[in-house]
């Protein structure tokens, strides 16, 4: 029965969002943007300051865990090596695209029950608190996710067409693999639980999105982090990470199910 | 067999007394009409039957199920209509109900779901969505969703609040079905005739139970019984008459209308109308006084206080 309570929550939560232009809005455009943002911070950096960067003692390091991870890149001139750093960093970017969809659409996830006063009906019913909060991130997490690699298919042949084309045989690794298909849909399941969450504690829209930002924080730092090359993640680094989302995930889901009293829910929103 | 039981329930939040030491009883095919004011504890008291929230003392059995034990369980077998219908307005009632449907076991969703929709009248308009719909074909399709799952025990609270007549009339004629479909339904509302007409038993309650009991018992108990005389004309020698039998107790005099209280009211009303025909009177009727059941409501709330929730 749980498979198919989780899936009647996700078709109904597609059902709502279709119905809903903002947030289809939303979804459909914000990966887009953050595509193109990033691959205009790559061309502008690259192109504008790549031989400062390659030079700056600040980014050292990160070149050389460059050279470390990508032998091959030693041969590489500076600002392709600039390229290069960024290109690899470019999937931690497009994390962003789950993380800020999550912000909008599961903050509203369970404050909009709350609103439509449909919550006490659905919890009525033989629905468990866990499926419920699994298919609500779930509901969300797919399509941010399908969003995530639809941009990442994207950006390959942008890659080519601006020239950078051998860069590819460099991006396209284990890494890269396991950064879209393991780290990604664990960011995202982890981005919509916890927006999720913070609809539940919520008091209204305003406050969910509030409470939203605040707990999804922390990713950002994540992603950041990541970014200005200050870890570098290895293959088996990824997979490790990977592996620890995938279970705080599953922590996460167990504290939304003791987050999410059902009483006080009921009793206080009127 | 009681299919409802209560033994002791009670909920307070923080310091406020909902509900206080609550215990009875339902039969299975009963309806329970759940009266009291507002701030009572009715919806505490449902909700807390309906495994919605957890009472603090006390405890609740809903066929055979602790009411805060296995909640898929007793969801499976109950029926909750709440005071707001709450449907995603932006959805179709299909939709809506499909979605409800979709989470009870070893039903066949699309069968149940057409079957309700036509039984509260909405199939034709099943497309349309729910946010145009009036407040009278909401509270028909929350009803078709409490129902949809076919539960054997139905909780109502304030099925007709805010409808209009017809509506309401409507409601409650859905109501009156399935209790002759053998459901047990536990209705709490505000509208005595609405009670007194579909109900076996009322329980009043203020915070405590105040009184439960088929409404002509309650009515017996809180008022003593009384004869209605109408005359064709009022009478010095009728009413002097009537005063001079020995089973009359209490005579009240009101124009042509004498009403008084016997001392056995079956057997001394032929006595009392032999009397008053005797003294030249002409009887046009003789009836019990009827107690409305709100005046049984009223001296029951207002005599026995409880705290307020």
């Amino acid at each position: 029965m749980t498979p198919k309570r989780i899936r009647n929550i996700i078709i109904k939560e597609w059902r709502t969002l279709t119905g809903d232009a903002t947030t289809f809005l939303l979804i459909g455009l914000v990966p887009f943007m953050i595509l193109g943002e990033a691959i205009v911070a790559i061309i502008l950096i690259a192109n504008i300051g790549g031989e400062a960067m390659a030079a700056n003692t600040f980014f050292q390091t990160a070149f050389e865990k460059l050279v470390a991870g990508i032998p091959g890149a030693s041969g590489l001139g500076a600002v392709d090596q600039v390229r290069l750093l960024l290109l690899t960093q470019f999937n931690f970017f497009l994390l962003l695209i789950p993380t800020m969809i999550a912000i909008y659409s599961a903050a509203y996830s369970i404050v909009e029950e709350k609103v439509s006063h449909s919550l006490e009906p659905l919890l009525a019913t033989p629905v468990r608190t866990w499926e419920l909060m699994l298919g609500k991130a779930l509901a969300g997490a797919i399509p941010a996710l399908i969003m995530t690699w639809l941009c990442a298919a994207i950006a390959l042949p942008i890659v080519a067409v601006l020239g950078w084309g051998n860069l590819l045989d460099y991006i396209i690794g284990a890494n890269w693999f396991l950064n879209l298909f393991l780290l990604t849909p664990g960011i995202a399941v982890l981005s919509f639980l916890l927006g999720v969450i913070g609809s539940s504690r919520a008091k209204d829209f305003r406050n969910a999105q509030n409470l939203v930002l605040f707990i999804i924080f922390p990713i950002f730092a994540l992603i950041a982090v990541q970014i200005t090359g200050v870890i570098w993640f290895t293959p088996l680094y990824t997979l490790s990470l990977g592996i620890a989302i995938l279970l705080i995930d599953m922590g996460v889901l167990r504290v939304a199910v003791r987050l999410f009293r059902r009483e006080s829910i009921l009793v206080r929103w009127r | 067999m009681p299919i409802i039981e209560t033994f002791g329930l009670s909920k307070a939040f923080k310091d406020t007394v909902a509900v206080a030491d609550l215990t009875l009883s339902v039969e299975k095919g009963e309806v329970l009409g759940f009266l009291g004011p507002n701030g009572a504890g009715k919806t505490t008291t449902i909700r807390m039957l309906a495994g919605m929230i957890a009472p603090t003392g006390g405890y609740a059995v809903v066929n055979g199920i602790r009411t805060d034990g296995n909640l898929e369980k007793l969801h499976e077998i109950i029926g909750l209509l709440t005071e707001s219908p709450g449907f995603y307005e932006n959805l179709t009632a299909l939709v809506n109900l499909e979605y409800y449907a979709g989470f009870y076991p070893c039903i066949d969703a699309a069968t149940q779901v057409e079957k309700y929709l036509r039984l509260v009248g909405l199939w034709e308009h099943r497309e349309k969505r729910t946010g145009a719909y009036s407040k009278g074909m909401k509270q028909r399709l929350a009803i078709a969703r409490a129902l949809v799952h076919e539960p054997d025990v139905l909780f109502l609270d304030e099925p007709t609040a805010g409808l209009d007549p017809e509506s309401a009339r409507e409601v409650r004629g859905l109501i009156g079905r399935f209790s002759e479909e053998g459901r047990t339904i536990f209705l709490s509302t505000h509208n005595l005739n609405e009670a007194e007409q579909l109900c076996n038993r009322i329980a009043v309650i203020n915070t405590r139970l105040l009184a439960l009991d088929a409404p002509e018992q309650l009515r017996r108990r809180l008022f003593r019984r009384q004869v209605v005389v109408q005359l064709q004309k009022a009478d010095n020698r009728v009413t002097a008459a009537v005063k001079r039998l020995a089973f009359v107790q209490e005579l009240r005099e009101d124009g042509v209308q004498l009403t008084v209280e016997l001392t056995d009211p079956e057997r001394n009303r032929p006595g009392l109308v032999r009397a008053i025909v005797e003294a030249g009177g002409e009887v046009i009727a003789v009836n019990e006084k009827q107690y409305p059941l709100e005046d049984v409501y009223l001296k029951l709330v207002h005599e026995e206080p409880g705290d307020d929730a």
